[in-house]
Protein backbone atom coordinates (compact mmCIF):
# COMPACT_ATOMS: atom_id res chain seq x y z
CA UNK A 1 0.00 0.00 0.00
CA UNK A 2 1.53 3.27 -1.16
CA UNK A 3 1.77 5.91 1.53
CA UNK A 4 1.98 9.60 0.86
CA UNK A 5 3.82 12.02 3.15
CA UNK A 6 0.48 13.28 4.37
CA UNK A 7 -0.59 9.83 5.47
CA UNK A 8 -0.88 9.60 9.27
CA UNK A 9 1.09 6.37 9.24
CA UNK A 10 4.30 8.10 8.20
CA UNK A 11 4.35 9.94 11.52
CA UNK A 12 6.01 8.44 14.59
CA UNK A 13 3.80 6.28 16.81
CA UNK A 14 1.71 8.58 18.87
CA UNK A 15 0.55 8.15 22.43
CA UNK A 16 -2.83 9.18 23.69
CA UNK A 17 -3.64 9.30 27.36
CA UNK A 18 -5.07 11.61 30.01
CA UNK A 19 -3.01 10.03 32.75
CA UNK A 20 0.60 10.21 31.62
CA UNK A 21 2.15 10.17 35.10
CA UNK A 22 0.34 7.00 36.15
CA UNK A 23 1.42 5.17 33.03
CA UNK A 24 5.01 6.37 33.38
CA UNK A 25 5.03 4.85 36.86
CA UNK A 26 3.58 1.52 35.74
CA UNK A 27 5.74 1.23 32.64
CA UNK A 28 8.84 1.83 34.73
CA UNK A 29 7.80 -1.22 36.76
CA UNK A 30 7.33 -3.30 33.63
CA UNK A 31 10.75 -2.36 32.33
CA UNK A 32 12.37 -2.80 35.74
CA UNK A 33 11.49 -6.46 35.95
CA UNK A 34 13.34 -7.34 32.76
CA UNK A 35 16.00 -10.00 33.17
CA UNK A 36 18.03 -8.44 30.41
CA UNK A 37 21.13 -7.53 32.35
CA UNK A 38 23.46 -8.04 29.40
CA UNK A 39 26.66 -7.22 31.17
CA UNK A 40 28.93 -10.03 32.16
CA UNK A 41 30.92 -9.33 35.27
CA UNK A 42 31.20 -11.62 38.25
CA UNK A 43 28.94 -9.64 40.51
CA UNK A 44 26.09 -9.33 38.08
CA UNK A 45 26.33 -13.01 37.18
CA UNK A 46 25.95 -13.93 40.84
CA UNK A 47 23.05 -11.59 41.13
CA UNK A 48 21.57 -12.98 37.93
CA UNK A 49 21.73 -16.51 39.29
CA UNK A 50 20.52 -15.43 42.72
CA UNK A 51 17.64 -13.67 41.07
CA UNK A 52 16.67 -16.78 39.14
CA UNK A 53 16.88 -19.02 42.20
CA UNK A 54 15.04 -16.62 44.47
CA UNK A 55 12.35 -16.07 41.87
CA UNK A 56 11.70 -19.79 41.82
CA UNK A 57 11.66 -20.01 45.61
CA UNK A 58 9.35 -17.02 45.74
CA UNK A 59 7.06 -18.77 43.28
CA UNK A 60 6.93 -21.86 45.48
CA UNK A 61 6.45 -19.80 48.60
CA UNK A 62 3.41 -18.11 47.10
CA UNK A 63 2.04 -21.46 46.05
CA UNK A 64 2.41 -22.67 49.62
CA UNK A 65 0.64 -19.62 50.98
CA UNK A 66 -2.26 -20.12 48.63
CA UNK A 67 -2.49 -23.77 49.58
CA UNK A 68 -2.42 -22.92 53.28
CA UNK A 69 -5.22 -20.39 52.92
CA UNK A 70 -7.22 -22.92 50.96
CA UNK A 71 -6.80 -25.50 53.70
CA UNK A 72 -7.78 -22.93 56.29
CA UNK A 73 -10.91 -22.10 54.31
CA UNK A 74 -11.66 -25.76 53.88
CA UNK A 75 -12.21 -26.06 57.63
CA UNK A 76 -10.24 -29.26 58.15
CA UNK A 77 -7.47 -27.64 60.20
CA UNK A 78 -7.62 -27.10 63.94
CA UNK A 79 -6.89 -23.61 65.33
CA UNK A 80 -3.53 -24.92 66.56
CA UNK A 81 -2.62 -26.24 63.12
CA UNK A 82 -3.60 -22.96 61.52
CA UNK A 83 -1.41 -21.10 63.98
CA UNK A 84 1.57 -23.39 63.34
CA UNK A 85 1.16 -23.15 59.58
CA UNK A 86 0.92 -19.37 59.78
CA UNK A 87 4.04 -19.08 61.91
CA UNK A 88 6.03 -21.34 59.58
CA UNK A 89 5.02 -19.32 56.54
CA UNK A 90 5.83 -16.09 58.36
CA UNK A 91 9.32 -17.38 58.98
CA UNK A 92 9.69 -18.43 55.36
CA UNK A 93 8.69 -14.97 54.21
CA UNK A 94 11.15 -13.37 56.62
CA UNK A 95 13.95 -15.70 55.52
CA UNK A 96 13.37 -14.90 51.89
CA UNK A 97 13.36 -11.20 52.72
CA UNK A 98 16.80 -11.65 54.31
CA UNK A 99 18.10 -13.36 51.20
CA UNK A 100 16.71 -10.64 48.97
CA UNK A 101 18.48 -8.01 51.06
CA UNK A 102 21.74 -9.96 51.00
CA UNK A 103 21.72 -9.97 47.21
CA UNK A 104 20.41 -6.45 46.89
CA UNK A 105 17.24 -7.57 45.13
CA UNK A 106 13.87 -5.89 45.47
CA UNK A 107 10.42 -7.37 45.27
CA UNK A 108 10.15 -5.87 41.83
CA UNK A 109 13.24 -7.77 40.71
CA UNK A 110 11.55 -11.01 41.63
CA UNK A 111 8.22 -10.02 40.21
CA UNK A 112 6.78 -13.06 38.58
CA UNK A 113 3.54 -13.00 36.73
CA UNK A 114 2.04 -16.41 37.24
CA UNK A 115 -0.11 -16.02 34.12
CA UNK A 116 -2.48 -18.89 33.42
CA UNK A 117 -0.92 -20.99 36.17
CA UNK A 118 -1.64 -18.22 38.63
CA UNK A 119 -5.29 -18.68 37.93
CA UNK A 120 -5.11 -22.42 38.34
CA UNK A 121 -3.42 -22.46 41.73
CA UNK B 1 20.96 -3.35 42.52
CA UNK B 2 20.35 -0.87 39.78
CA UNK B 3 17.68 -1.99 37.40
CA UNK B 4 18.06 -2.37 33.66
CA UNK B 5 15.89 0.72 33.41
CA UNK B 6 18.40 2.84 35.33
CA UNK B 7 21.04 1.57 32.95
CA UNK B 8 18.99 2.78 30.06
CA UNK B 9 18.43 6.27 31.26
CA UNK B 10 22.08 7.06 31.79
CA UNK B 11 23.41 8.82 28.74
CA UNK B 12 26.84 8.60 27.15
CA UNK B 13 28.44 11.17 29.45
CA UNK B 14 27.24 9.29 32.49
CA UNK B 15 24.73 11.89 33.69
CA UNK B 16 21.47 10.56 34.95
CA UNK B 17 18.55 11.79 32.91
CA UNK B 18 15.33 12.51 34.71
CA UNK B 19 13.50 10.47 32.14
CA UNK B 20 9.76 10.65 32.32
CA UNK B 21 9.28 10.47 28.61
CA UNK B 22 6.23 8.30 28.13
CA UNK B 23 6.99 7.63 24.50
CA UNK B 24 10.43 6.33 25.44
CA UNK B 25 8.92 3.93 27.96
CA UNK B 26 6.27 2.71 25.54
CA UNK B 27 8.92 2.16 22.88
CA UNK B 28 11.07 0.21 25.33
CA UNK B 29 8.10 -1.90 26.33
CA UNK B 30 7.68 -3.03 22.74
CA UNK B 31 11.28 -3.36 21.67
CA UNK B 32 12.62 -5.13 24.75
CA UNK B 33 9.78 -7.47 25.58
CA UNK B 34 8.63 -8.82 22.24
CA UNK B 35 9.70 -9.85 18.77
CA UNK B 36 11.06 -12.82 16.84
CA UNK B 37 13.43 -14.99 18.79
CA UNK B 38 15.98 -16.88 16.71
CA UNK B 39 16.47 -20.55 17.46
CA UNK B 40 19.74 -20.84 19.33
CA UNK B 41 18.63 -18.35 21.92
CA UNK B 42 17.61 -19.76 25.22
CA UNK B 43 14.17 -18.85 26.36
CA UNK B 44 13.15 -20.25 29.72
CA UNK B 45 9.51 -19.61 30.33
CA UNK B 46 7.11 -20.20 33.15
CA UNK B 47 3.41 -19.74 32.44
CA UNK B 48 4.22 -18.14 29.07
CA UNK B 49 6.37 -15.48 30.65
CA UNK B 50 9.97 -15.39 29.48
CA UNK B 51 12.23 -15.42 32.52
CA UNK B 52 15.45 -15.51 30.57
CA UNK B 53 15.83 -14.67 26.92
CA UNK B 54 19.53 -14.05 26.63
CA UNK B 55 21.30 -15.05 23.48
CA UNK B 56 23.05 -18.38 23.67
CA UNK B 57 26.48 -16.78 23.44
CA UNK B 58 25.66 -14.55 26.37
CA UNK B 59 24.27 -17.34 28.51
CA UNK B 60 27.29 -19.54 27.85
CA UNK B 61 29.53 -16.71 28.96
CA UNK B 62 27.47 -16.38 32.12
CA UNK B 63 27.86 -20.03 32.98
CA UNK B 64 31.59 -19.98 32.35
CA UNK B 65 32.02 -16.87 34.43
CA UNK B 66 29.85 -18.39 37.14
CA UNK B 67 32.14 -21.43 37.30
CA UNK B 68 35.09 -19.07 37.51
CA UNK B 69 33.50 -17.27 40.42
CA UNK B 70 32.71 -20.48 42.26
CA UNK B 71 36.23 -21.80 41.73
CA UNK B 72 37.69 -18.60 43.11
CA UNK B 73 35.52 -18.72 46.22
CA UNK B 74 36.24 -22.33 47.17
CA UNK B 75 39.51 -21.67 49.08
CA UNK B 76 37.59 -19.21 51.29
CA UNK B 77 35.08 -21.76 52.48
CA UNK B 78 37.61 -24.44 53.24
CA UNK C 1 31.53 -10.95 12.21
CA UNK C 2 28.12 -10.96 13.74
CA UNK C 3 25.05 -9.29 12.40
CA UNK C 4 22.55 -7.34 14.41
CA UNK C 5 19.14 -8.30 13.05
CA UNK C 6 16.33 -5.75 13.17
CA UNK C 7 13.48 -7.26 11.23
CA UNK C 8 12.37 -9.52 8.43
CA UNK C 9 10.08 -8.52 5.58
CA UNK C 10 8.68 -9.68 2.31
CA UNK C 11 10.61 -8.66 -0.77
CA UNK C 12 11.63 -5.01 -0.68
CA UNK C 13 14.22 -3.28 -2.81
CA UNK C 14 15.46 -0.26 -0.98
CA UNK C 15 15.85 1.28 2.43
CA UNK C 16 15.41 4.78 3.75
CA UNK C 17 18.66 6.68 3.27
CA UNK C 18 21.19 7.15 6.01
CA UNK C 19 19.65 4.79 8.51
CA UNK C 20 21.74 4.54 11.65
CA UNK C 21 21.41 1.42 13.70
CA UNK C 22 22.64 0.01 16.96
CA UNK C 23 26.14 1.10 17.99
CA UNK C 24 26.03 3.69 15.23
CA UNK C 25 26.43 1.13 12.46
CA UNK C 26 24.93 1.53 8.99
CA UNK C 27 21.85 -0.53 8.34
CA UNK C 28 21.69 -2.55 5.14
CA UNK C 29 19.35 -4.81 3.29
CA UNK C 30 20.20 -8.50 3.21
CA UNK C 31 18.40 -10.87 0.92
CA UNK C 32 18.47 -14.40 2.22
CA UNK C 33 16.38 -17.50 1.59
CA UNK C 34 13.74 -15.50 -0.22
CA UNK C 35 13.30 -13.02 2.61
CA UNK C 36 14.50 -9.46 3.01
CA UNK C 37 16.20 -8.55 6.27
CA UNK C 38 17.47 -5.38 7.81
CA UNK C 39 20.82 -5.91 9.48
CA UNK C 40 23.93 -4.07 10.53
CA UNK C 41 27.42 -5.24 11.43
CA UNK C 42 28.12 -5.74 15.10
CA UNK C 43 31.62 -6.17 16.45
CA UNK C 44 31.02 -6.92 20.13
CA UNK C 45 29.82 -10.11 21.78
CA UNK C 46 26.94 -8.53 23.66
CA UNK C 47 24.55 -5.68 23.10
CA UNK C 48 24.31 -2.95 25.72
CA UNK C 49 20.75 -2.24 26.79
CA UNK C 50 20.93 1.51 26.41
CA UNK C 51 18.36 4.12 25.52
CA UNK C 52 20.06 4.95 22.25
CA UNK C 53 20.36 1.35 21.12
CA UNK C 54 16.74 0.61 21.93
CA UNK C 55 15.51 3.75 20.18
CA UNK C 56 17.70 3.09 17.15
CA UNK C 57 16.34 -0.42 16.91
CA UNK C 58 12.80 0.94 17.03
CA UNK C 59 13.56 3.60 14.44
CA UNK C 60 15.06 1.11 11.99
CA UNK C 61 12.06 -1.19 12.28
CA UNK C 62 9.79 1.83 11.99
CA UNK C 63 11.43 2.97 8.77
CA UNK C 64 10.07 0.06 6.75
CA UNK C 65 6.59 0.28 8.19
CA UNK C 66 5.62 2.81 5.55
CA UNK C 67 6.33 0.33 2.80
CA UNK C 68 5.44 -3.03 4.24
CA UNK C 69 4.70 -4.75 7.53
CA UNK C 70 7.88 -6.30 8.98
CA UNK C 71 8.35 -8.99 11.59
CA UNK C 72 10.63 -7.34 14.16
CA UNK C 73 13.35 -9.34 15.85
CA UNK C 74 13.67 -9.03 19.57
CA UNK C 75 16.15 -6.41 20.69
CA UNK C 76 19.75 -7.67 20.86
CA UNK C 77 19.39 -10.43 18.29
CA UNK C 78 22.93 -11.22 17.17
CA UNK C 79 23.58 -13.89 14.55
CA UNK C 80 26.06 -14.91 11.91
CA UNK C 81 24.80 -14.89 8.36
CA UNK C 82 24.88 -18.67 8.23
CA UNK C 83 22.87 -19.03 11.47
CA UNK C 84 20.35 -16.64 10.03
CA UNK C 85 20.23 -18.63 6.82
CA UNK C 86 19.54 -21.88 8.68
CA UNK C 87 16.88 -20.23 10.79
CA UNK C 88 15.09 -18.91 7.71
CA UNK C 89 15.36 -22.17 5.80
CA UNK C 90 13.99 -24.30 8.62
CA UNK C 91 11.26 -21.87 9.62
CA UNK C 92 10.26 -20.78 6.16
CA UNK C 93 6.64 -21.86 6.32
CA UNK C 94 5.97 -20.49 9.78
CA UNK C 95 7.55 -17.16 8.86
CA UNK C 96 5.59 -16.91 5.63
CA UNK C 97 2.41 -17.65 7.54
CA UNK C 98 3.30 -14.88 9.99
CA UNK C 99 4.00 -12.41 7.20
CA UNK C 100 0.64 -13.37 5.73
CA UNK C 101 -1.05 -12.75 9.06
CA UNK C 102 0.39 -9.27 9.53
CA UNK C 103 0.26 -8.17 5.92
CA UNK C 104 -1.33 -4.76 5.49
CA UNK C 105 -1.64 -4.26 9.24
CA UNK C 106 -0.04 -2.34 12.08
CA UNK C 107 -0.05 -2.93 15.81
CA UNK C 108 -2.03 -0.67 18.11
CA UNK C 109 -1.49 -0.87 21.83
CA UNK C 110 -4.02 -0.33 24.63
CA UNK C 111 -3.05 -0.27 28.27
CA UNK C 112 -5.58 0.12 31.07
CA UNK C 113 -5.03 1.21 34.66
CA UNK C 114 -7.61 0.64 37.36
CA UNK C 115 -6.46 2.33 40.52
CA UNK C 116 -8.33 0.47 43.17
CA UNK C 117 -7.46 -1.28 46.41
CA UNK C 118 -8.53 -4.84 45.71
CA UNK C 119 -7.82 -6.32 49.14
CA UNK C 120 -9.99 -3.65 50.74
CA UNK C 121 -13.14 -5.20 49.42
CA UNK C 122 -12.87 -8.39 51.42
CA UNK C 123 -15.10 -8.89 54.43
CA UNK C 124 -13.49 -7.59 57.64
CA UNK C 125 -12.48 -10.35 60.00
CA UNK C 126 -12.30 -10.21 63.77
CA UNK C 127 -8.94 -9.20 65.17
CA UNK C 128 -6.64 -12.20 65.46
CA UNK C 129 -4.61 -12.42 68.65
CA UNK C 130 -2.33 -15.20 67.49
CA UNK C 131 0.40 -14.02 65.05
CA UNK C 132 0.49 -17.08 62.78
CA UNK C 133 -3.25 -17.03 62.32
CA UNK C 134 -3.28 -13.27 61.77
CA UNK C 135 -0.67 -13.79 59.08
CA UNK C 136 -2.80 -16.32 57.26
CA UNK C 137 -5.94 -14.25 57.60
CA UNK C 138 -4.17 -11.28 56.04
CA UNK C 139 -2.87 -13.50 53.23
CA UNK C 140 -6.40 -14.69 52.67
CA UNK C 141 -7.55 -11.09 52.30
CA UNK C 142 -4.82 -10.43 49.74
CA UNK C 143 -5.49 -13.61 47.83
CA UNK C 144 -9.21 -12.95 47.63
CA UNK C 145 -8.39 -9.43 46.46
CA UNK C 146 -6.12 -10.90 43.81
CA UNK C 147 -8.87 -13.17 42.62
CA UNK C 148 -11.35 -10.31 42.44
CA UNK C 149 -8.83 -8.38 40.37
CA UNK C 150 -8.24 -11.29 38.01
CA UNK C 151 -11.93 -11.74 37.47
CA UNK C 152 -12.41 -8.03 36.71
CA UNK C 153 -9.48 -8.15 34.31
CA UNK C 154 -11.21 -10.93 32.42
CA UNK C 155 -14.41 -8.88 32.24
CA UNK C 156 -12.54 -5.87 30.91
CA UNK C 157 -10.85 -8.05 28.34
CA UNK C 158 -14.24 -9.25 27.21
CA UNK C 159 -15.68 -5.75 27.15
CA UNK C 160 -12.78 -4.48 25.07
CA UNK C 161 -13.19 -7.32 22.64
CA UNK C 162 -16.86 -6.47 22.20
CA UNK C 163 -16.07 -2.82 21.55
CA UNK C 164 -13.20 -3.02 19.08
CA UNK C 165 -13.40 -6.65 17.93
CA UNK C 166 -14.69 -5.98 14.45
CA UNK C 167 -11.86 -3.53 13.69
CA UNK C 168 -9.16 -5.91 14.81
CA UNK C 169 -7.61 -8.84 12.94
CA UNK C 170 -5.99 -10.38 15.97
CA UNK C 171 -5.38 -9.67 19.67
CA UNK C 172 -2.69 -10.47 22.21
CA UNK C 173 -3.48 -9.84 25.86
CA UNK C 174 -1.36 -9.51 28.98
CA UNK C 175 -3.68 -9.38 31.98
CA UNK C 176 -1.26 -8.89 34.81
CA UNK C 177 1.58 -6.60 33.83
CA UNK C 178 1.66 -4.80 37.21
CA UNK C 179 -0.66 -4.23 40.15
CA UNK C 180 -2.35 -1.13 38.77
CA UNK C 181 -2.00 -1.96 35.10
CA UNK C 182 -4.87 -4.36 34.84
CA UNK C 183 -4.70 -5.02 31.11
CA UNK C 184 -2.30 -4.54 28.25
CA UNK C 185 -3.64 -5.43 24.83
CA UNK C 186 -1.98 -5.50 21.42
CA UNK C 187 -4.31 -5.24 18.44
CA UNK C 188 -3.46 -6.11 14.86
CA UNK C 189 -5.37 -3.54 12.83
CA UNK C 190 -5.55 -3.09 9.06
CA UNK C 191 -3.96 0.19 7.99
CA UNK C 192 -7.12 1.54 6.47
CA UNK C 193 -9.07 0.77 9.65
CA UNK C 194 -6.81 2.56 12.13
CA UNK C 195 -8.84 5.77 12.15
CA UNK C 196 -12.08 3.87 12.75
CA UNK C 197 -10.37 1.84 15.47
CA UNK C 198 -9.30 5.03 17.26
CA UNK C 199 -12.82 6.45 17.04
CA UNK C 200 -14.37 3.29 18.42
CA UNK C 201 -11.90 3.28 21.31
CA UNK C 202 -12.63 6.92 22.06
CA UNK C 203 -16.33 6.13 22.41
CA UNK C 204 -15.64 3.02 24.46
CA UNK C 205 -13.44 4.88 26.92
CA UNK C 206 -16.24 7.22 27.89
CA UNK C 207 -18.28 4.21 29.02
CA UNK C 208 -15.76 3.36 31.71
CA UNK C 209 -14.73 6.55 33.56
CA UNK C 210 -13.12 4.55 36.38
CA UNK C 211 -10.56 3.16 33.95
CA UNK C 212 -7.52 5.07 32.72
CA UNK C 213 -6.44 4.36 29.16
CA UNK C 214 -3.26 4.67 27.18
CA UNK C 215 -3.49 4.11 23.45
CA UNK C 216 -0.33 4.07 21.37
CA UNK C 217 0.58 3.24 17.82
CA UNK C 218 1.00 2.53 15.04
CA UNK C 219 3.78 0.08 15.78
CA UNK C 220 5.34 -2.72 13.80
CA UNK C 221 3.75 -6.00 14.98
CA UNK C 222 6.16 -6.69 17.85
CA UNK C 223 3.55 -8.62 19.80
CA UNK C 224 2.53 -10.82 16.89
CA UNK C 225 5.91 -11.70 15.44
CA UNK C 226 7.14 -14.53 17.59
CA UNK C 227 6.50 -17.84 15.85
CA UNK C 228 7.57 -19.80 18.91
CA UNK C 229 5.19 -18.11 21.28
CA UNK C 230 2.44 -20.64 20.73
CA UNK C 231 4.73 -23.41 21.88
CA UNK C 232 5.78 -21.71 25.09
CA UNK C 233 2.16 -20.82 25.84
CA UNK C 234 1.06 -24.42 25.53
CA UNK C 235 4.03 -25.64 27.49
CA UNK C 236 3.33 -23.25 30.34
CA UNK C 237 -0.34 -23.98 30.70
CA UNK C 238 -0.36 -27.79 30.63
Amino acid sequence: MKLSPGNPLSAKPDIETSHADEFVEQLRCVNDSLPSRINIDAQSVEQGLAKLVLTLIEFIRRLLEKQAVRRMEGGDLSPEQIEELGLALMQLEAKLQELKTQFGLTDQDLNLDLGPIGRLI
Amino acid sequence: MSSPFDQIIINETGDQIEETDLSLLETLDHVLNRGLVIAGEITISVADIDLIFLGLNVLVSSVETANEVLRQREPETK
Amino acid sequence: MKLYAYCLTEDIDELTDGLTGVAGATVRLLKLQGFSLLVSDFADEIVAVTRDNALNHAAVVRSVLDRTTPLPFRFATLVTESELGSYLATRREALQAKLELVRGCVEMSVKIIWDRDWAQDSVGDEVQKKPGTAFLVEKRREILGGEARASEAKKIESWLRDRVGENVRETRINTNPTEKLILAAAHLVERGTVAKYRETLKDARSERPELHFLVSGPWAPYSFANIDLEFTARFGVS
